[in-house]
C-alpha cells in the first residue's frame, strides 16, 4: 500500500473547499504535533498554541502542497518552523509574549488557553483516558494486543505485521480493527461519562 | 455502527485503504461527526500507546483550529496561484486570437487595395479576372443614331451603383474609343464587337485582345 495515501485523499478534499476533511487531520496529527513542539518549548499550553498555529499555517499554505513529500512530513517541517520562530520571539520579548500579547491572530486564543491549560479537571481526564486505554489494552487478546502494539509503538505497515506475526494482511487489519473496536467501546464511556468532554474530540 | 465501515476507517488510520476507498471514506469522514470522534479516539489510543507524555488527551486543539478556521474562506473558492494564471490565460486567449484574425483580414484587404490598379489606368489582365461581369452595359455607337459629319464617337451608358473594381472595364471602352480615329473602319469595328462580346462571358481580357489581334489587318 502506498504511505500518505489515505492523507493525499483528505489533503485533495481539503484543497477542493472540504473543511471538515482538515478537521480529520488536525484530530489524527494533533498529539504528534505538540509532542514534537515539546521538544522546543516545555509548557504544553505553550506548544498547544504553537501546533494551533502550525496547522492554521499549513490549512493557509495547502493549496501550495503538491503532494511531493508526505503530508505529515510537510506538516512537520511547518510546526517546526513555527516553534522555532515562537522560541526567538519568545526570546526577543518574553513579557510582551506570556503577558501582553495583543494581536489580531485569530489562531492565538488567550481565552481558550487561560481556561484550558492544566486545570486539575484536565489532568484527571487525560490520566483517567490514559489509565482506560492501558487497561483496555491489557485485556486484550495477545494476538490482538501484538497486532495494535506493533502497528502504534513499532510503526509497522500492515504487511510487516503480517509477516511479523506470520499471518495474511487481512487477519492483521481485522485483528487491529477489533482491538481498537475493544478499546473504543471503554474510552467512549470516558468521553461521554461524567466529564462531559467528549465534543473536545469532535 | 457499520462494522464494515469501522473496519475501514481502521486501515484508512494506519494509511493501508486502497486509495479508490480512501476517496470514498474521506468524503463520508468529513460529513460524518461520529465518524470523525470516532477517528480522533483512534489517534488517542495511538498516543497513549507511544506513552507521549506530557501531551495532554484531551486537549481542545483540533476544536480551536476547526473555530479558527470557520471565518476562513474555503479553499476550493480562493483563485489558487497557477489556477489563476492558467484562467487568465484562458480569458484572454479568444480575444488575442479574435484580434489576430481581424488584423491578418485588415491586412489582406490593404494588400488587395494597394495591388489593385489606381483610376484611370486599363484594367490589367489579372484584375480584370477578378471582376464580376458586367455585360448589362453595352457600348453605342453614337453614329448609330444617324448622325452624319460628327466624328465618331462612343458613349458607354453609366451603369450606377457599379462598384470602383468595375471602374477601369468602362475606361477602357473609352480608351479603345478614343484610339479607334487611328485605326482602319473595320478593325475598329471589330475590336470593338470582339470587346462587347467578350465582356459578359468570363470577363477574360485576353480574349478580346486575341479577337482583335486576329481580325487586325
Amino acid at each position: 500500500m502506498s504511505a500518505d495515501v489515505s492523507d493525499l485523499s483528505l489533503v485533495r478534499r481539503v484543497q477542493r473547499g472540504d473543511k471538515g476533511a482538515f478537521d480529520a487531520l488536525v484530530l489524527k496529527y494533533q498529539h504528534k504535533l505538540v509532542k514534537l513542539v515539546m521538544r522546543y518549548v516545555r509548557n504544553p499550553a505553550e506548544a498547544e498554541d504553537i501546533a494551533q498555529e502550525a496547522f492554521i499555517k499549513a490549512y493557509r499554505a495547502l493549496p501550495q502542497f503538491r503532494g511531493d513529500s508526505a503530508f505529515y512530513t510537510w506538516l512537520y517541517r511547518i510546526a517546526i518552523n513555527t516553534a522555532k520562530n515562537a522560541v526567538v520571539s519568545r526570546d526577543r520579548s518574553p513579557i510582551e509574549y506570556n503577558i501582553d500579547r495583543h494581536d489580531n491572530d485569530e489562531s492565538y486564543d488567550m481565552q481558550g488557553r487561560m481556561k484550558d491549560s492544566e486545570t486539575p479537571e484536565g489532568l484527571v481526564l487525560t490520566d483517567e483516558i490514559r489509565s482506560t486505554v492501558n487497561a483496555a489494552i491489557d485485556a486484550l487478546p495477545e494476538d490482538l494486543r501484538t497486532a495494535i502494539v506493533l502497528r502504534e509503538l513499532e510503526g509497522l505497515s500492515y504487511e510487516e505485521i503480517a509477516a511479523a506475526m506470520d499471518c495474511p494482511v487481512g487477519t492483521v487489519r481485522s485483528r487491529i480493527f477489533r482491538a481498537r473496536e475493544a478499546i473504543d467501546r471503554r474510552l467512549r464511556e470516558v468521553f461521554e461519562g461524567g466529564l462531559g468532554r467528549a465534543e473536545e474530540l469532535g | 455502527m457499520n462494522e464494515e465501515l469501522d473496519s475501514q476507517l481502521s486501515a484508512m488510520f494506519d494509511d493501508e485503504l486502497p486509495p479508490e476507498e480512501c476517496e470514498l471514506l474521506a468524503r463520508r469522514l468529513s460529513r460524518d461527526e461520529q465518524l470523525k470522534a470516532r477517528w480522533g479516539r483512534y489517534a488517542v489510543m495511538g498516543a497513549v500507546v507511544r506513552a507521549e507524555r506530557g501531551v495532554r488527551l484531551n486537549a481542545p486543539l483540533a476544536g480551536r483550529v476547526s473555530a479558527v478556521l470557520l471565518a476562513e474562506p474555503a479553499l476550493g473558492t480562493q483563485s489558487l496561484p497557477g489556477a489563476a494564471q492558467r484562467a487568465a490565460v484562458r480569458w484572454w486567449q479568444p480575444l488575442a486570437a479574435s484580434a489576430l484574425a481581424a488584423g491578418v483580414a485588415a491586412a489582406a484587404i490593404l494588400w488587395l487595395r494597394a495591388e489593385s490598379p489606381p483610376a484611370g489606368i486599363p484594367l490589367s489582365a489579372s484584375v480584370q479576372l477578378a471582376t464580376p461581369a458586367v455585360g448589362s452595359a453595352p457600348v453605342m455607337p453614337a453614329s448609330a443614331s444617324g448622325s452624319v459629319g460628327r466624328a465618331d464617337s462612343y458613349v458607354v451608358p453609366p451603369s450606377p451603383g457599379v462598384r470602383a473594381v468595375i471602374v477601369p472595364s468602362t475606361e477602357l471602352a473609352n480608351y479603345v474609343v478614343a484610339h479607334s480615329m487611328f485605326s482602319s473602319p473595320v478593325a475598329r469595328r471589330n475590336l470593338l464587337s470582339a470587346f462587347m462580346t467578350s465582356e459578359p462571358t468570363t470577363g477574360g481580357a485576353e480574349e478580346p485582345q486575341d479577337d482583335a489581334k486576329s481580325t487586325a489587318p
